[in-house]
């Protein structure tokens, strides 16, 4: 998913605040992407409808008082991502739409915080490689 | 980015997270709270809760008016949790349907203290706690709820209990960058402080809270503050620098329409004017606060400076309308448990009976009549 530059509403409103959230989570992105479609087995348009709402979700979760950090927060996105793909996921499967492999089966029976942190530790070492001086990002 | 985002089917969501714009939110959080809740139609209602961005509104315009209108938002805080509690997974995008539903909890609770329902505001704290668990990172949320308990603690007087908890919630607001709460906190210490009799300690901390540039965007807390600290220069009869610095709460005040804080400023100035030998001036203040505190239904706050007149009437050789204020007061007193207040009213009560020297029935008749009356 692409976030767009398109005028709207919001766009008009954005404040440098709004702004760091989006910049994170273009970052992770492809992470969320990848965690959608290759992990938890959803498919391409799906997963695009899904990081849309994920970004709204975001976008309030940093703005609740006490939440540090865009930045900071991004552990709790992934957090966020695997719980939403767990519970779509499962709800898929469970009226029979789809069929699901074994692979997938287990993902969804595994908590999503500890998938999530999984895919953080992905997160550092994908930044590790990307910026070598700033491995605490 | 569009703000088209359909997912299909979803059974936890009877609409998607579109996000309103901050007009159209308002706008509409405005219509709910403006009708009253009689006559909410089930659109209002489904519109309303089903736009994340209305609910936080919502809450938001609560939020002024617990300061304003305690008794109303307390209503609207509670109706608005079971309205949430009613279909938690049909509510907002992941965990906001828990985080909304812990918000109108903590802000019932919180005006249920305010109101003197100190049960009551347990009840919500718990549930609050409860609704919170269930999200994403509860801890800052969970500190909110700490800070309200202990301003619970503080309102029963249990002093040591509030020096205990305070310094670790004032390190983890700190460590949160929660400016708001941590200078609640702050304000909580120097107010415990003078309770305890520690006056110097309680004036510095009030000085460095009046000092703090955070303060100034906070007008019914920097109120609070210069109110506790005028009374306090004034027990020590630094009356000229109390005079500049209860002006500067009035015009404060007066600016920012907040009742509480201006009942508050009545009470520290009644306070200032007893210290100062002018009593009848000191009664007029109290009775005025009484009266605000009264309308705002804080009943607790009412009933403890009644018992706190009745003493200066006393004093003044007012006894009937001493021992009016002590009869007033005995209902709620009664009701909150509120037991210091209780064996004072009792020994005021016999006092003025005393030194009127009339029959100990005019005591019980007093009481009848009030009782009949209500």
């Amino acid at each position: 998913m692409e976030i767009s530059d398109e005028s709207g509403p919001t766009v008009h409103q954005e404040d440098p605040f709004e702004k760091e959230i989006r910049a994170v989570f273009q970052d992770t992105l492809g992470l969320i992407h990848i965690a959608l479609v290759a992990h938890y087995g959803l498919e391409e348009t799906e997963a695009t409808e899904l990081e849309k709402d994920l970004y709204v979700w975001f976008v309030r979760f940093c703005m609740r008082p006490g939440n540090r950090s865009p930045k900071e927060s991004r552990p709790f996105l992934l957090v966020a991502c695997c719980q939403f793909a767990r519970e779509y996921q499962r709800y898929i499967v469970g009226t029979g739409v789809r069929e699901t492999n074994d692979k997938v089966r287990e993902l969804l029976n595994r908590e999503p915080a500890d998938v999530a942190q999984d895919f953080s530790q992905s997160l550092e070492l994908l930044n590790y490689r990307h910026h070598p001086d700033h491995s605490d990002a | 980015m569009p703000e088209t985002a359909r997912i299909l089917k979803f059974p936890h969501r009877g609409r998607v997270a579109v996000g309103l714009c901050l007009e159209s939110a308002k706008s509409l959080a405005l219509r709910y709270l403006d009708t009253p809740m009689s006559e909410r139609s089930s659109d209002l209602l489904e519109n309303c809760i089903a736009e994340p961005d209305a609910i936080l509104a919502l809450l938001g315009e609560l939020r002024e008016r617990c300061n304003t209108v305690p008794a109303i938002a307390n209503d609207e805080a509670a109706k608005l949790f079971w309205l949430l509690n009613e279909r938690p997974d049909r509510v907002g995008v992941f965990d906001e349907g828990h985080y909304f539903a812990g918000e109108a909890a903590l802000m019932a609770g919180a005006t249920s203290r305010l109101l003197g329902k100190r049960d009551d505001a347990e009840l919500w704290f718990d549930r609050a706690e409860s609704r919170y668990h269930r999200t994403i990172n509860p801890g800052a949320a969970l500190g909110r709820v700490s800070l309200e308990r202990l301003v619970l603690l503080y309102d029963a007087r249990r002093y040591e209990r509030v020096f205990e908890i305070l310094p670790s919630l004032v390190e983890s607001f700190g460590k949160w960058g929660m400016v708001r709460e941590a200078l609640k906190c702050r304000l909580l210490e120097a107010m415990t402080l003078k309770e305890t009799a520690r006056l110097s300690e309680a004036v510095n901390r009030f000085r460095s809270l009046k000092n703090d540039p955070n303060v100034a965007s906070e007008p019914a807390m920097h109120g609070v503050i210069l109110a506790h600290l005028a009374e306090l220069l004034s027990s020590n009869a630094e009356h000229l620098e109390a005079t500049s610095i209860y002006k500067e709460a009035l015009s404060l005040q007066h600016d920012d329409r907040q009742p509480i804080a201006v009942a508050h400023l009545k009470v520290a100035m009644g306070e200032g004017l007893r210290e100062q030998g002018r009593i009848d001036e000191a009664v007029e203040s109290y009775r005025s606060a009484i009266s605000d505190y009264a309308g705002l239904g804080m009943q607790t706050l009412a009933a403890y400076l009644r018992v706190v007149t009745s003493e200066m009437l006393i004093a003044l050789s007012r006894y009937r309308e001493a021992e009016w204020e002590l009869l007033a007061a005995l209902p709620t007193i009664e009701e909150q448990k509120m037991v210091p207040e209780g064996f004072a009213a009792v020994t005021l009560l016999k006092e003025s009976v005393r030194r009127r020297k009339t029959d100990s029935n005019a005591l019980r008749e007093l009481r009848e009549h009030l009782q009949a009356s209500k």
